[in-house]
């Protein structure tokens, strides 16, 4: 297993660099000059090499051929990329060059946001969709199958953007029952501990708090659920009937075995394996894919935080935001992979 | 007693049944499936009723604007006060909904086609080509395309240091040679040193009339690359380096990606297609890649290998065809998926440039004016982006039963 484990990560590894690569290059391409873009259109000249210089804008992107024909091996290396490496490895992101405050603040102060409303989408996913994926294999090919496939289908087929402005109409303009944005109301203070703060107001016992939390976060994360919960509930019901179909199962019930000891004991447990990657991957690409569903309830997340980095060529939030989700999304896969290794020794000794 | 005539029997001949091909099979069966007939019937209206508008509906954006009508809900009967009908209602510039959204379906149709397209073309190839070279040995001609490429790629950073180019036809040459004499010294130690100190020599010598530090990095590079070359690289080494590659592209989010792409290319329809696309290709390249992998052993492809037939006409004439079903699948869901994407693209401002009609677009328009309670506004757009992706996924689920060879009996 440790073997296994081991054969992973070094398999992630070129991965990560290319990754690295990937976000130094595109952000770098990207139009616009971010010293020009700190200090307005207006800049002399001096000023802007000046950043330029202080920002490390003036090296070359990955290597500095002039300085090597000059017989300087130092200065070969000391380019734009290699800083950059050399910062990641100290765990510094960088300064955002509109607010000039260290990326890796905002993002311990943003992240968590994000992590709180893809965990209370996941796990509505879950509880909602393993049932219906259950019974729909049950009882297939009943109208009861059919409208819960029909459903989940929709619920894959749903523009989550739509979903929340439509929620936002009904429950916050209509109805008036729920707050339309943002995390909390003002004037509500829950003390950080961990920062999650559904899980913060429940430790320090601020039931006012957690209530407000609670109406804060409902409607997002439902509309951030609908997509993985049409993905659970199908990859459920394919599987549990792909396991139905296996011979261990007719020799259960030809055992006498009731209907719902054959179902959780022996179908789900075998089933769980492809349900299982789903989930991991689903996680994965909630906690990256919040962008449009953090833009619409003015979430303050990482989503909406690099999107608005994007169109405001704030390279170092993007840098870091991408580079920490793209860790992210291959941690929770690795994750799987060993999972499922352990769950399904074949595997493992491929 | 009921008494049967034999007029009344109608005999069945087992032995000469009707010819059925797997497609007519196919067919048969999508037709069969409620769910298939119901994403079959969206799929037709929304592609014909966006075409038709677009070639006989005339409409142009630019000159749309009548501020008397804004904002109004919808209307099916015309009053004094509104001479027009209305289905769908109008926005805060007095434009008919229902117009933009069926002229909008074009424009969001085709985005999803174009992307789809990219992906399917760039993502099939590869996937084609890694899983095909995988697992059937490569000829002595692609052998040498391959280590001809390598070398050449490994080169240009060598020539560019020195900033020799013809150092690129000395890596390329070395690739070749690397390649042709396979047999020189096999398996030992020596083959190593023998290409390591060719590509050394091949960087240094001509980085020494740069300068002395050029010729030390370069002789360091082109160690390695003769290393390299000289190992026994074949289809496995390329599929890897493939696969690698769509890893890397598929561990970031796809939003995230297409919202860069777009914003390094610049906000638009057409950038917007190349976005998607772009993030779309590593799905189809794995796809690809797997199917030809589970059908590379089968015996008519050993038996096509076995006659003598050429590698491109087995992937041509005995590949392709018998993967089709999975791909056209996986096609039919990644138009609903891209058209979901394109949408998003233009609710965040970074598709179609307004006053353009496009689904997403028009949801993002209309959001900065939900409080004032015009729900027709956000209703419609999202209603027919919802509709027309549950179409696609409809039929691709219906395809999916349909062409799937274990229901064939």
């Amino acid at each position: 297993m440790i073997r296994y484990i081991f054969q992973r990560i070094l398999s992630v590894l070129p991965t990560l660099i290319g990754v690295t690569f990937v976000i130094f290059m595109f952000q770098r391409l990207i139009p616009g000059d971010p010293a020009i873009a700190m200090l307005g259109e207006h800049a002399t000249d001096e000023s802007i090499e000046r950043i330029r210089e202080q920002l490390g804008l003036n090296r070359p992107l990955f290597l500095d051929r002039e300085a090597l024909v000059d017989g300087d091996l130092q200065g070969f290396f000391d380019s734009q990329y290699m800083r950059y490496m050399a910062r990641l490895s100290r765990l510094d992101l960088g300064d955002s060059i509109h607010r000039r405050i260290p990326v890796m603040e905002t993002l311990k102060l943003r992240f968590p946001a994000t992590v709180e409303l893809s965990l209370l989408s996941m796990i509505i996913a879950v509880i909602i969709g393993i049932p219906v994926g259950i019974v729909s294999a049950s009882r297939r090919n009943t109208a009861i199958d059919s409208i819960s496939m029909v459903g989940s289908l929709i619920g894959v087929s749903m523009p989550i953007f739509w979903l929340g402005i439509m929620e936002i109409m009904l429950f916050a303009v209509i109805l008036q029952w729920l707050p339309a944005g943002a995390r909390l109301s003002t004037g509500i203070e829950i003390e950080s501990i961990t920062n999650l703060v559904l899980i913060d107001s429940l430790i320090t016992g601020n039931m006012e708090g957690f209530v407000d939390a609670i109406s804060h976060i409902a409607m997002p994360a439902v509309a951030l659920a609908t997509i993985p919960m049409g993905i659970i509930a199908r990859m459920t019901r394919s599987s549990m009937l792909d396991v139905l179909q296996e011979d261990y199962i007719r020799t259960a019930k030809a055992k006498g075995l009731g209907g719902r000891l054959v179902l959780f004991r022996h179908a789900l447990k075998n089933a769980a394996l492809p349900v299982v990657t789903i989930i991991g991957l689903q996680a994965g690409t909630l906690l990256a894919g919040a962008v449009l569903t953090e833009t619409i309830f003015s979430w303050p997340g990482i989503g909406r935080w690099i999107y608005d980095a994007i169109l405001g060529r704030d390279y170092p939030i993007v840098q870091g935001g991408t580079l920490l989700i793209a860790i992210v999304f291959l941690g929770v896969n690795f994750l799987v992979d060993i999972l499922y290794a352990l769950l399904d020794p074949r595997i493992r000794y491929k | 007693m009921v008494k049967i005539t034999p007029e009344e029997i109608t005999v069945t001949d087992f032995a000469v049944r009707e010819h059925r091909s797997l497609w007519g099979d196919a067919w048969k069966r999508l037709l069969s499936s409620n769910t298939a007939r119901l994403g079959m019937f969206i799929v037709v209206l929304f592609v014909s009723s966006a075409t038709f508008s677009h070639y006989f509906w005339k409409y142009e954006p630019k000159k749309d604007l009548d501020y008397s009508l804004k904002l109004k809900a919808p209307i099916f009967i015309p009053t004094e006060e509104i001479p027009s009908v209305h289905p769908f209602g109008t926005d805060k510039l007095g434009r008919d909904i229902f117009r933009r959204v069926v002229h909008g379906g074009w424009n969001s149709l085709r985005v999803g086609i174009v992307a789809v397209g990219i992906s399917l073309f760039f993502g099939g190839t590869i996937g084609l080509l890694s899983g095909f070279y995988e697992t059937v040995t490569m000829t002595t001609t692609e052998r040498l395309v391959l280590f001809g490429t390598a070398g050449f790629l490994m080169g240009s950073l060598s020539a560019w240091i020195a900033d020799q180019y013809f150092q690129l036809i000395l890596y390329a040459g070395l690739g070749l040679a690397a390649g042709y004499y396979q047999d020189l010294f096999k398996g030992k130690f020596l083959r190593m040193v023998t290409f390591g100190i060719l590509g050394a020599l091949f960087s240094a010598v001509p980085g020494l009339f740069i300068s002395p530090t050029v010729a030390v990095i370069c002789g360091l590079w082109g160690l390695l690359s003769g290393v390299l070359l000289s190992r026994p690289l074949d289809g496995k080494f390329f599929s890897n380096v493939m696969m690698r590659l769509m890893d890397i592209v598929l561990s970031f989010p796809g939003y995230l990606l297409a919202i860069a792409i777009v914003a390094f290319l610049g906000p638009g329809l057409g950038k917007g297609m190349i976005a998607i696309g772009v993030v779309g290709i590593p799905i189809y390249a794995r796809l690809t890649r797997s199917v030809v992998l589970a059908i590379i052993h089968k015996e008519y492809i050993l038996a096509a290998q076995s006659v003598g037939e050429s590698h491109g006409r087995i992937i041509f004439r005995h590949i392709t065809p018998n993967i089709l079903s999975p791909i056209i699948v996986q096609t039919t869901m990644g138009l609903a998926s891209a058209i979901l994407s394109a949408a998003a693209l233009g609710f965040l401002g970074l598709g179609a440039i307004p006053p353009e009609p496009e689904w997403g677009a028009m949801l993002g328009e209309s959001y900065r004016y939900l409080t004032s309670g015009a729900w027709w506004a956000v209703m419609f757009p999202g209603l027919a982006i919802m509709l027309s992706v549950l179409g696609f996924n409809l039929l691709g689920d219906g395809l999916r039963d349909a062409l799937d060879p274990k229901l064939r009996t």
